[in-house]
């Protein structure tokens, strides 16, 4: 079971080179920020990714606290955390101890749960039990609450909000949402607030208010000629539902707006880091790009990129003549045939690997332009198995934040 | 062997499974970066080459059939890609503006809706509305018909976006259903899901790889398509499938030393006759996973499947999507 909800204080790293610096990767970033982001688009590794950096803290004395979305189930059973559970769980020390990896500080986890933490800010924002319970009982707002586009998005940040300045974490970590398009993560509150609480959404809600559905006439011709128009495609009544649900939710969250911004401009704070997670894939690289472009536009940082699955190249192969030698003197029992087949293997993840290599120009090219200077960029090789227990972690974790006086 | 291999080497397990090309309406959906683009755009040059008239629809993404087929860029209007291949990226509040006029009739009423730019925001608001002006979108082009009266395309398939969202695309008729009172909107969604729900006019798809994650939420997502929304599931596309190169006893043999399967051990071993027993244990790892992702799949779903080869470096080019074609 998950220890006590408090995790242990805060215990210096018992790294014997302390004397050498701990700057290598991403550590300057788990150093100096309290916050980090892992964006990127579906299925590159951000999970991963989020869970490595954490456990590297971890295992600088940090007291981590990572929130995550659908950890693949496999890794969650091996760090013992329980799946449907949306409150915060402490991975035992015990669990690292097994693994023969050091940790002196802590991980936590939280599972990103869209529509409990939609209802939890129903629930602490709605003026009566009345109002909140109306609320959550409407048929629109159980579509709302999980599936209008951003409302995933927007509310992990809202729950990053909520929980950045808890004095229990020195660094809380955000995996980000599996989104077709990573951009859609940026854009998220801004799409929600104009769907909520929105000069738009105010027109609608007024005009319904002073019409009533049987007085349009009452209202401006033009008014009344679009609300016609879309009544005639929804049916009658819908609109009106919409609308009376939608003066419901901004009575309830007033200060909607200033909310999102609140959280937008958190988002923009010094102690908060970006990394940008790709594969080699020639898209993932297009797309995470863009997004770098788009965070400097919005003048925030872009502080890390992590190439993740990048195949090895295997150099010059020798032949099968010479392959089939070795594996005499390894003492390895293959049938027949065996050298060219362990030939054509190398050749085939080759293969990848230069394909890797040639994607990756790009990004190269992006980052030499870089004005700022300031970004790293680490490349994880593929795994040939999936990462799914602490001493996976430890190893990508080595990878993008090697610990001090490490071998490599 | 493997079955996975005997499948390959037949080319396939396609000659005994029911036409999909019967069908007039195909979601195709999976996992993110499973390769349904890919397989949408393989499955459409398979049918064109039995003589059907396709149309690809893809959902307001960055695009890349046109790499796929090795077309022009594909952009919201229908374009004709391949012989009776023919394709669209839709735009959702084109979509959208299309279906109000073709309701309201007078454009001017349509352009007093749409060109007013609250209306426009609002309905951003409104949950599923995009989505269902796609679905909507590319479900009416299963209606249309050339002057001859024969249907302009006579498969549409729908290059879904990626399993949560796909998800989301596939219920909102139903949503509709659940909560919109009676006019067009909801005449319209009835009718879709009707087909939708018709196993000899429309189906799923399902592509996944042959890899432990993917194959778990697949098998989920399966139970989700059939139980939970009651759509039929005509096929399993297993895609990506390495043709294996080692016996299960070989593969044993090279998973003995963990020491190969360090990430630091190709580069150890680069140039050196060592790199290729690497490289071994490396591809006995992954088709030990095979083995059992395509073991469990096949216990767990009872569904058509067909296995997809991997391409290795002829992904995303019109030689690796024919390749795939031809075992469709
Ligand atoms: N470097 C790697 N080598 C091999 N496998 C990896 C590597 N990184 C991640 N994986 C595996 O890839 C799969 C997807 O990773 P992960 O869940 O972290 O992606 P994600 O970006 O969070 O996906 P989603 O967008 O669906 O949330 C997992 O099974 C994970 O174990
Ligand atoms: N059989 C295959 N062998 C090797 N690579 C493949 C294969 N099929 C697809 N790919 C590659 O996998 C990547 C994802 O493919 P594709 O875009 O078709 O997936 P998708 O499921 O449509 O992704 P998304 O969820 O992002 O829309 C591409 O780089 C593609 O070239
Ligand atoms: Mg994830
Ligand atoms: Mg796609």
């Amino acid at each position: 079971m998950p220890g006590p909800l408090a995790p242990p204080r805060n215990t210096p790293p018992a790294v014997d080179a302390s004397l050498l610096a701990d700057d290598a990767g991403l550590a300057p970033l788990l150093a100096s920020r309290r916050v980090i982001l892992c964006v990127g688009c579906g299925g590159v590794g951000k999970t991963t990714t989020t869970a490595a950096l954490g456990l590297a803290a971890a295992r600088r004395g940090k007291r981590v606290l990572c929130l995550t979305i659908d950890p693949a189930r496999r890794l969650s059973q091996s760090l013992g955390i329980e799946e449907m559970k949306t409150e915060a769980q402490t991975i035992e020390p015990a669990r690292f101890e097994r693994a023969g990896v050091d940790v002196p500080g802590s991980m936590t986890v939280m599972m990103l749960d869209t529509k409990s933490t939609f209802d939890s800010l129903v629930a602490s924002l709605a003026p009566s039990p009345e109002q909140r319970d109306r609320i959550l009982g409407n048929v629109l707002y159980k579509y709302i609450s999980t599936s209008l586009a951003g409302t995933q998005e927007y509310m992990a940040m809202e729950k990053l909000y909520a929980v950045r300045s808890d004095p229990s974490y020195d660094l809380v970590l955000l995996d980000t949402p599996p989104t077709a398009n990573a951009l859609d993560f940026l854009d998220a509150p801004e799409r929600l607030v104009g769907a909520i609480d929105s000069a738009a959404t105010r027109w609608f809600v007024q005009a319904f208010q002073s019409s009533g559905k049987l007085s349009l006439n009452l209202l401006a011709r033009s008014t009344a000629a679009v609300l016609r128009g879309i009544g005639k495609l929804t049916g009658s009544g819908f609109l009106e539902q919409i609308a009376a649900f939608i003066h419901e939710m901004n009575a309830v969250f007033g200060g909607w707006k200033q909310r999102a911004d609140a959280v937008a401009s958190a988002l923009r704070g010094p102690d908060v880091a970006y990394v940008l997670v790709t594969t080699p894939d020639p898209l993932c690289v297009r797309e995470v790009l863009y997004f770098a472009d788009r965070l400097r536009e919005q003048e925030m940082r872009r502080d890390a990129f992590v190439v993740n699955r990048v195949h090895p190249v295997y150099g010059a192969i020798p032949g099968a003549a010479e392959i089939a030698a070795a594996l005499d003197g390894s003492g390895l029992a293959l049938g027949p045939g065996a050298a060219a087949r362990l030939l054509q293997a190398a050749e085939d993840e080759s293969r990848m690997g230069k394909l890797d290599h040639l994607n990756l120009i790009a990004l190269d090219a992006a980052l030499e332009d870089e004005q700022t200077g300031g970004s790293v960029r680490v490349d994880v090789p593929a795994f040939p198995y999936d990462i799914y227990d602490v001493a996976g972690l430890a190893r990508i974790a080595d990878v993008l934040a090697p610990l001090p006086g490490a071998a490599g | 062997m493997t079955s996975a291999h005997l499948a390959l080497q037949a080319g396939g397990l396609g000659q005994d499974l029911p036409e999909l090309e019967r069908r007039r309406f195909l979601f195709v959906t999976g996992k993110g970066g499973v390769g349904k683009t890919t397989i949408s755009g393989a499955l459409a040059l398979a049918f064109a080459a039995r003589g059907k008239r396709v149309l690809v629809a893809m959902c307001n993404t960055k695009e890349r059939l046109s790499a796929i087929l090795g077309t022009r860029p594909i952009g919201q209007e229908v374009t004709h890609v391949a012989e009776r291949v023919w394709a669209v990226n839709i735009s959702p509040d084109k979509a959208l503006r299309e279906y109000g006029e073709m309701v309201l009739k007078v454009r001017a009423a349509a352009d007093l809706v749409f060109d007013n730019k609250y209306t426009r925001t609002f309905f951003r608001a409104v949950p599923g509305l995009f989505e269902w002006a796609m679905l909507g979108k590319a479900w009416f082009h299963t209606t249309e018909l050339l002057p001859d009266g024969s249907p302009r395309f006579d498969v549409v398939l729908l290059d879904a976006p990626a399993t949560g969202h796909g998800m989301d695309m596939l219920r909102v008729p139903k949503v509709i259903l659940d909560v919109a009172p009676p006019g067009i909107l909801r005449r319209d969604a009835e009718a879709a899901w009707a087909m939708f729900r018709d196993p000899a006019r429309s189906g799923v798809v399902v592509v996944t790889l042959p890899e432990e994650m993917p194959a778990t939420e697949t098998v989920e997502l399966v139970a989700e398509i059939r139980g939970e929304l009651g759509l039929p599931v005509h096929r399993l596309i297993i895609n990506g499938v390495l043709p294996p190169l080692f016996s299960p006893e070989e593969r044993r043999a090279l998973l003995v030393d963990p020491g190969r399967l360090d990430i630091a051990a190709p580069t150890r071993a680069a140039h050196t006759a060592e790199s290729a027993i690497v490289a071994g244990a490396r591809r006995a790892m992954r088709e030990s996973v095979q083995h059992e992702s395509l073991g469990r799949l096949r216990r767990e779903l009872d569904l058509p499947t067909v296995i997809l080869p991997f391409l290795f470096d002829e992904a995303s080019t019109v030689a690796g999507t024919r390749r795939l074609a031809a075992r469709l």
